[in-house]
């Protein structure tokens, strides 16, 4: 295969081309697969990226730039994050500090991409912004609707008491 | 920004959902896990196109947003690039789905459609209400595509993204058309459903989760299986809420199928036949653990795996009152079963475990620990029916004998994990009989723990046909020499983990070479090898690795050894440090050294030990005069309960805090000038034994490296010898 400073180029959905070193762009398995069953004509031609628009691409990048060294985690390694921890590195924190909007699309974006470490860092960023609030404390947060009747959220309530903290 | 839906590529769920089931609370559940050795074909983990094909199809009304959008990550990766490259094309290509789920426009555009509550429980197999917990194990046999308890699970979100992705392959994604959606929706409801899950199964806790479930109907459906997952009846209280859920006529979801995890261990005291009744309509359970739940009978445990297929683990370990008629249900019922844990289950016959051997072919793990009832046809049945079994614990089962363990290792091509300690019947032939050039290259651990008969010569045949082994536990082989050592010691880097305390035969020069050749060593016990000298310590001392040394009653040693352990680390330290190389050997990996009764000890050596090991955790001194001083005594651990009056006035072991306290009491004492600019910090990660023990009692079946190479046998330390029954509290 080529020599991993070969630079790539990505379109995002907005048609801008942004130019990106091969191992950076390989962080996500989506563009890893497609790079090796192409070979090296693909390395000539821009990747058109049709789901995400730039600023969110530049931003994934970011993300990809400053772990392109980590290992790279194979199916199997999944094993070994048992723990449902919602521990984040600091690194990670400071760059998920974004609007709600933008995170939602960094999130889909990385899970579009295939690039589970960072899916896993929105989704539990996520899950520290759900952690410890009530429901209607929730539903604010992320703007949804309460399709519940009151009779209906009364009934889970019931049958849900058991989870109830004591 | 466009909706990005459908990475619905089977790993990623399986990701998703192997995140929830890898959280696994191990503690309790002693049968967990399957074994990474054991390669699985994709193929078993992916959905199969068959089985979408029986999936009912939704009417528009039932169909989410997520579903709509089908997924531009296919399994082949070849057929996205038309995606990628053809974008305009999306619309059209989106009428052109070859499903039978043809494109709803309307329901497209309509943001707020949710599908209706599940209605009512159904029986098995005909809801079309289920989505499947996380998977078990992404290799579980349960979860093979063709399974047809499964094929019922495909409608949810989750599935449904999925199965778009594989009904559209080939064609190109349509995530232009959502444009019109997107303006009205906040972005969390553009998540789809797989994201959802994968958020939800970070929350640890069942509040968080029901408060999750009450915020929308999406929510919910896309929650309560990760809820209700592993429902927790850690008290009373919780087991009749669950108990009465459970027994409501209309539910509004049909909690009792996405039950997988059943763990009654914790109320284990007062369970009864009552108290699991309820519990009998939960009939996809995979995990059901019920250790020590000694006043469950057979009718209870029978009504629990009755129609039970999915079973995979069964844990009733300690549950004194199950006999062989619960067995012949599990025959008949849990045929997938892939691990079985009976021990000290003495009213278990011989008959109905080979009944079991004949038809849960599956099990991988098996731990019969304390059935002495069993005899060598139950364990031959074992091997001959069994060709998959990872990890076998036959500890004390003492009537077992030679025949049954080599069919075993003959058969059983991935045995990885092989326990046999005080099984005294065992001898040379077990090994020596194998057939000729076969190899047991899976096999990692071996334990043969008082197997007294043994010499070196089985050691030596073993060696050569598992050169993999890892750890080695041949404690109180009392015929073993250094001939058997020169054998393990062509194990090499393999070797991490080697138990010989009690073979009083072992000479240093045995040792010596021994650390020659195996330098991953990262425990070691040669407790009672009474000829060891400080020329072997000295040696050992160099291991880049070492965490754990026993040396207990290895009377000959000196300073001289404590001060090698002390400060060969820390002068290679020094070195790299020189060369501006200090994350190399960051320090002394050190982090328990137990040297009761080396009666020569004094404290210098030790106080050098504490300040240039940073991660020592555990230092037991007991019976060492040196350290019988009351001073000390605040930083000793109590002595177990069980000591007599003179165990007591000799007990003492450093651990945890007790190591911080007793290292800044010895460095503020005017008598020893070893004082030095070590960082008190680093012992912040100081973990007590307790935990270390209790891990790994509980992580026994699903030992990996680390659990083994961390909790040890520690049976042979500190304590009188003639002590044994409480040796592991001992230290």
């Amino acid at each position: 295969m080529s020599d991993s400073k070969t630079m790539i180029t990505l379109i995002s959905n907005d048609n801008v081309h942004i130019q990106v070193e091969r191992t950076v762009a390989e962080r996500s398995m989506l563009i890893k697969n497609m790079l090796e069953d192409l070979g090296d004509c693909a390395m000539s031609s821009a990747i058109p990226i049709p789901n995400v628009n730039e600023p969110v691409l530049k931003k994934v990048i970011e993300w990809c730039e400053h772990h392109k060294n980590d290992p790279q985690t194979t199916a199997d390694d999944d094993s070994d994050s048992r723990k449902k921890t919602t521990d984040i590195e600091e690194w990670d924190q400071k760059f998920m500090q974004v609007d709600q909007e933008l995170l939602f699309e960094i999130i889909l974006a990385s899970n579009y991409l295939d690039i589970k470490p960072l899916l896993d860092v929105g989704c539990k960023t996520v899950a520290n912004m759900i952690k410890g609030k009530s429901p209607e404390e929730i539903r604010k947060t992320f703007n949804i609707t309460n399709d519940f009747t009151p009779e209906e959220e009364e009934q889970i309530r019931r049958e849900n008491e058991w989870a109830e903290d004591r | 920004m466009r909706p990005l839906q459908g990475t619905t590529d089977t790993a990623n769920n399986k990701y998703l959902r192997a995140k929830e089931s890898f959280s696994e609370d191990k503690a309790g559940d002693s049968l967990t896990g399957t074994s990474k050795c054991c390669p699985t074909s994709p193929s078993a983990r992916r959905r199969s196109p068959s089985s979408k094909t029986s999936e009912p199809a939704p009417s528009i009304n039932n169909i989410n947003t997520a579903d709509l959008v089908p997924s531009a990550r296919l399994s082949d990766p070849f057929s996205i690039y038309p995606d990628l490259h053809q974008p305009a094309i999306h619309c059209q290509a989106g009428l052109d789905i070859p499903d039978h789920r043809t494109f709803p426009g309307k329901a497209y555009l309509q943001t707020t459609i949710m599908r209706g509550p599940v209605p009512t429980m159904v029986p098995i197999n005909t809801s079309p209400s289920y989505r499947p917990g996380p998977d078990p194990e992404g290799d579980s046999q349960s979860s093979s595509s063709n399974s047809p308890a499964r094929q019922d699970y495909e409608e949810s979100d989750f599935y449904a993204g999925n199965n778009d992705s594989q009904s559209s392959i080939g064609v190109p994604t349509f995530q232009d058309m959502a444009v019109s959606r997107e303006i009205c929706e906040p972005p969390a409801n553009r998540l789809p459903a797989e994201v959802l899950i994968g958020i939800f199964s970070k929350l640890n806790n069942p509040q968080d989760l029901l408060n999750c479930m009450i915020v929308s109907k999406r929510w919910a459906r896309n929650c309560v299986d990760l809820l209700w997952h592993r429902p927790a009846c850690t008290t009373w209280n919780k087991h009749s809420y669950i108990c009465r859920t459970l027994s409501v006529p209309d539910p509004y979801f049909a909690y009792r199928d996405f039950i997988k995890r059943l763990n009654l261990a914790a109320l284990a005291d007062s369970v009864n036949d009552g108290s699991v009744s309820p519990l009998f309509v939960c009939t996809r359970v995979e995990r059901l653990t019920l250790t020590n739940c000694d006043g469950l009978t057979d009718s209870g445990l029978i009504g629990l795996l009755t129609d039970s297929h999915n079973l995979l683990a069964l844990d009733i370990s300690g549950d004194t009152q199950i006999t062989a008629a619960s067995m012949m249900a599990l025959a008949e019922n849990c045929r997938r079963l892939q691990g079985l844990n009976i021990s000290g289950c003495t009213r278990i016959s011989n008959e109905s475990m080979v009944a079991v051997a004949e038809s849960c072919k599956y099990i991988k793990r098996l731990k019969l620990n304390d059935c002495d009832q069993l005899e060598d046809s139950a364990i031959l049945a074992f091997a001959k029916h069994c060709r998959h079994i990872l990890e076998i614990d036959l500890h004390q089962c003492r009537l077992i004998g030679n025949q049954p363990i080599t069919e075993l290792l003959t058969n059983g091509r991935c045995l990885r994990e092989l326990r046999l300690a005080n099984c005294e019947l065992i001898s040379d032939s077990t090994f020596l009989n194998l057939p000729p050039n076969q190899t047991y290259e899976h096999l990692r651990i071996l334990d043969l723990t008082s197997c007294a008969r043994l010499t070196d010569r089985a050691i030596e045949k073993i060696i050569d046909v598992a050169p993999r082994l890892r750890n080695l536990v041949f404690a109180k082989c009392r015929n073993l020499t250094d001939a058997a050592v020169h054998a393990i010691s062509k194990l090499g880097k393999n070797l991490h983990y080697l138990h010989l305390g009690h073979c009083g035969h072992i000479t240093d020069s045995a040792v010596i070479k021994l650390v020659q050749s195996c330098n991953r060593i990262r425990y070691i016990d040669l407790g009672c090898c009474v000829h060891l000298t400080d020329l072997s310590v000295t040696k050992l001392a160099s291991l880049p690795k070492l965490r754990r040394i026993g040396l207990v009653k290895c009377s000959n040693i000196t300073d001289e050894s404590v001060y090698a352990l002390a400060q060969y680390r820390s002068l290679r330290q020094e070195r790299h440090q020189l060369r501006g190389d200090d994350n190399f050997f960051p320090s002394s990996s050190l982090e328990r050294v137990h040297l009761s009764y080396c009666i020569n000890l004094t404290l210098n050596s030790i106080v050098m030990l504490l300040n240039n090991c940073p991660k020592l955790t555990h230092l037991s001194l007991t019976g060492v005069q040196a350290f019988l001083r009351p001073d000390l005594e605040q930083f000793c651990r109590e002595a177990p309960p069980e000591f007599t009056e003179h165990q007591r006035s000799v007990f003492c072991v450093f651990s945890g805090a007790g190591v911080v306290g007793l290292r800044q009491h010895l460095r503020h004492l005017p008598a020893h000038g070893i004082v030095d600019d070590f960082d008190q910090e680093t012992v912040a990660e100081a973990d007590d034994d307790q935990t270390m023990t209790g891990m790994m009692s509980a992580t026994v079946l699903n030992a990996d490296d680390d659990a083994d190479a961390e909790g040890g046998d520690e049976e042979l330390e500190d304590g009188d010898p003639g002590a044994g029954a409480f040796g592991g509290l001992a230290t």
